[in-house]
């Protein structure tokens, strides 16, 4: 019985394939190859951030029913000074995080394409491996470095200099240099990748050429360089401001579930509502609103980082 | 489900049951042992760390799909799931009334509706807290280091402020580790906590919470309170150095104390606590409603939490009886321990868990522990104005309950 319908199965396919033109078959082929990274962000990309706009207005604890509560998640949100307190804090730590990383990361990158530096591969790889660690590690171990005590590492060179002790994890600045300390470790090296190919890809004529034409290196670095970078810049300008509206594990971890207001960031106060409070409405309207946030960010950032070099 | 469903159909008739457990309560072994008596049963047990078994449990309940058919429950999430009761078996539907006697009545009633018709576990352990001391910084200060000498002393939490400062006065070293600590202990000798039974704050004014808020505040001003912050690794420092004099602690701290502080054994005691005692952590036992055995469930659950299995899981793991029969036992109440000098802790412990007052925590107990805790280490780090801080904790706490 089976294996009469399992005959009529193929015999029909076979039917159906001979049918198809050699042209729709490589279609058919195409999309079925691609298909698996479709399905799998249809369910877990595209089905919940269509949800999360369809959460932000409702009211949900994940166990009771849903209530239609129309903006007033929105208002919650947008009246909770915490709120403000966390985008500030999000785009401080991102400020100092970011910034200073991208220009040292030019730097770094600058300096290893350069024929002056010995064991070159050795940098190379030494500058991506904090990319490559755990973050949720990271953050312990710069917990250890920036502790409170004076015993801390940080806190004992401080006292080289004859400074006071600070404390990292409950002070306004402590904080949030703490946690930028740790984005800029993190980071720096795969910017500086990212650069060092790029710089890689600028031919060497160029710069033969402007050397006969007398430029000096400023202005081999001012004229050729930098405008070459640019598609390099806005990348890592644009990948660096969402990374930086995106930072959660960093605070949360170093600052344990306190969830203080001098390290809380968007995401953070997202992560509580939803996952700590059980409050999914307000959650995703605060996750709808930084979703609104990045884009205009972003496309600021972008549009700066585009003048760059002209 | 569908999963267990083939199983089931061909198990030769076996029922099985999955069972979801966190910490080391030392079930496998347990389940073993039920599984040889009882050949019918399979439990397969699923180990995983607690907030993740929460999370999981929450996710799989709300998703309708996904729960075991048993799963423990921490103390801290029990009135969360209590939300949930149509996810949940009623265990009074089982029998479990029968049973009722045996158990501490505010252990049992943490698992209760508040009108006393529904149960969603059955006790496992419980954290009794006491006081954990230094016999050397109470040398060093010229004080009694005499178990039931300490514990005469420290009558009232007015001796303990004075003592507090003759400690301070002597060695220099604040009276205890933190704020929380204290803070924790002196809440959970109230009435009641932050919430009535409709689940309103009932916080504001002259209430038992902002006393032990007023009281933690006075002794930080005092420079009699240290500035860790639990579990951080300059917490776990202190608890080796002896930088202070005494911990508030439940005891299941008795494996972080001898964790942190190896080298120190000896020079830990164990005590009451002035005015009373409180309780901090445990668990329970619960029966999801997705099981198709909640009969063979319960039946095993009754068994694990049975005052004999409770003895054992004392023994080998050190998990903290709820059963009263237990008390009684002489192999339990009699064992000592050569890290605190020979004393009998279980006894100390236990005396300290029949004097625990039952309370309502409810499902939003987090938020405003997590912000007076906050505010209290603002106080302690920064200096900061107590009165100032407890506003703006009151203000970050309505602001998150207005949308619960």
């Amino acid at each position: 019985m089976n294996l009469n319908t399992d005959k009529n199965k193929m015999k029909n396919i076979s039917i159906f394939t001979a049918r198809m033109t050699e042209e729709k078959k490589e279609m058919v082929t195409g999309y079925l190859y691609i298909s698996p990274f479709f399905i799998l962000f249809t369910i877990f990309g595209l089905f919940p951030i269509l949800f999360s706009f369809y959460l932000g207005f409702q009211k949900w604890n994940g166990l009771t029913e849903m209530e239609f509560v129309g903006w007033a998640n929105f208002r919650f949100v947008l009246e909770d000074p915490l709120f403000w307190k966390s985008l500030y804090n999000t785009f401080i730590m991102g400020l100092l995080g970011t910034f200073p990383q991208l220009v040292v990361a030019i730097v770094l990158a600058f300096a290893l394409n350069s024929a002056l530096i010995k064991f070159r591969n050795f940098y190379r790889v030494s500058y991506f491996m904090p990319y490559v660690t755990s973050t949720v590690a990271v953050a312990v171990v710069f917990g250890v470095i920036f502790s409170e005590q004076e015993s801390g590492l940080i806190n004992v060179i401080l006292s080289w200099f004859h400074l006071d002790p600070v404390n990292w994890t409950t002070s306004e600045w402590g904080v949030k240099f703490a946690i930028a300390a740790m984005v800029f470790w993190r980071w720096v090296g795969y910017n500086t990748i990212i650069y060092l190919a790029g710089l890689q890809s600028i031919p060497k004529e160029l710069y033969e050429a402007a050397k006969i034409d007398g430029a000096t290196l400023f202005q081999q670095l001012r004229y050729i360089t930098v405008p070459m970078l640019r598609p390099f810049i806005i990348f890592t300008v644009f990948l660096s401001t969402i990374g930086a509206f995106q930072l959660f594990t960093e605070p949360l971890i170093f600052l344990g579930r306190s969830y203080r207001e001098e390290g809380i960031t968007v995401v953070l106060y997202l992560w509580r509502e939803a996952f700590v409070n059980l409050s999914f409405g307000p959650a995703s309207a605060t996750a709808i609103l930084l979703f609104f946030i990045i884009i205009i960010f972003s496309s600021v950032n972008v549009f700066l980082a585009n003048r760059i070099g002209r | 489900m569908g999963c267990s469903e083939d199983e089931d159909a061909s198990g030769d008739g076996k029922v099985t049951l999955k069972f979801w457990v966190f910490g080391s309560a030392g079930y496998e072994q347990l389940a073993e042992e039920y599984m040889e008596d009882h050949p019918d049963v399979n439990i397969e047990i699923n180990h995983s760390e607690m907030n993740d078994l929460h999370n999981n449990l929450f996710t799989s309940i709300s998703a309708g799909s996904g729960a075991p058919d048993i799963t423990m429950i921490e103390v801290s999430a029990i009135a969360k799931f209590m939300e949930a009761q149509d996810r949940f078996y009623n265990l009074y539907d089982f029998g479990a009334e029968d049973i009722k006697d045996q158990y501490l009545d505010w252990k049992w009633n943490m698992a209760e509706s508040p009108d006393g018709s529904y149960l969603i576990g059955l006790p496992t352990d419980i954290g009794p807290t006491t006081m954990f001391y230094r016999t050397d910084v109470f040398e060093e200060a010229g004080l009694p280091t005499d178990p039931d000498e300490v514990s005469s002393m420290f009558q009232t939490w007015e001796d303990f402020f004075e003592i507090g400062k003759q400690i301070k006065a002597e060695t220099g070293k604040p009276i205890v580790d933190g704020p929380e600590l204290l803070y924790n202990a002196l809440r959970d000798q109230a009435d009641q906590q932050y919430f009535n039974e409709n689940d309103e704050l009932i916080i504001e004014g002259n209430s038992a919470v902002k006393e032990a808020y007023d009281f933690t505040a006075r002794l930080i001003e005092e420079g009699l309170v240290g500035q860790n912050e639990l579990w951080t690794p300059e917490w776990g420092n202190a608890m080796a150095d002896g930088s202070y004099g005494v911990l508030l602690a439940p005891s299941w701290m008795v494996a972080n104390v001898k964790e942190n502080a190896p080298d120190a054994s000896g020079k830990w005691r164990i005590t009451t606590m002035p005015e009373g005692a409180g309780n901090w952590g445990g668990s329970y036992i619960a029966i999801p409603k997705e099981s198709e055995h909640p009969e063979e469930a319960y039946a095993f659950i009754e068994w694990l939490v049975s005052p004999e299995n409770q003895l054992t899981s004392f023994k080998n793991n050190g998990l903290f009886p709820s059963a009263l029969p237990v008390y009684e036992e002489s192999d339990f109440i009699e064992s000592t321990d050569d890290y605190f000098g020979g004393q009998q802790v279980a006894k100390i412990f236990s005396e300290a868990a029949e004097q625990v007052k039952p309370v309502y925590m409810g499902k939003n107990h987090a938020i405003v522990q997590t912000e007076i805790v906050n505010a209290l280490m603002n106080v302690v780090t920064k200096g900061t104005d107590p009165e100032a801080e407890w506003d703006e904790a009151l203000t970050r706490i309505k602001a998150q309950l207005e949308r619960q």
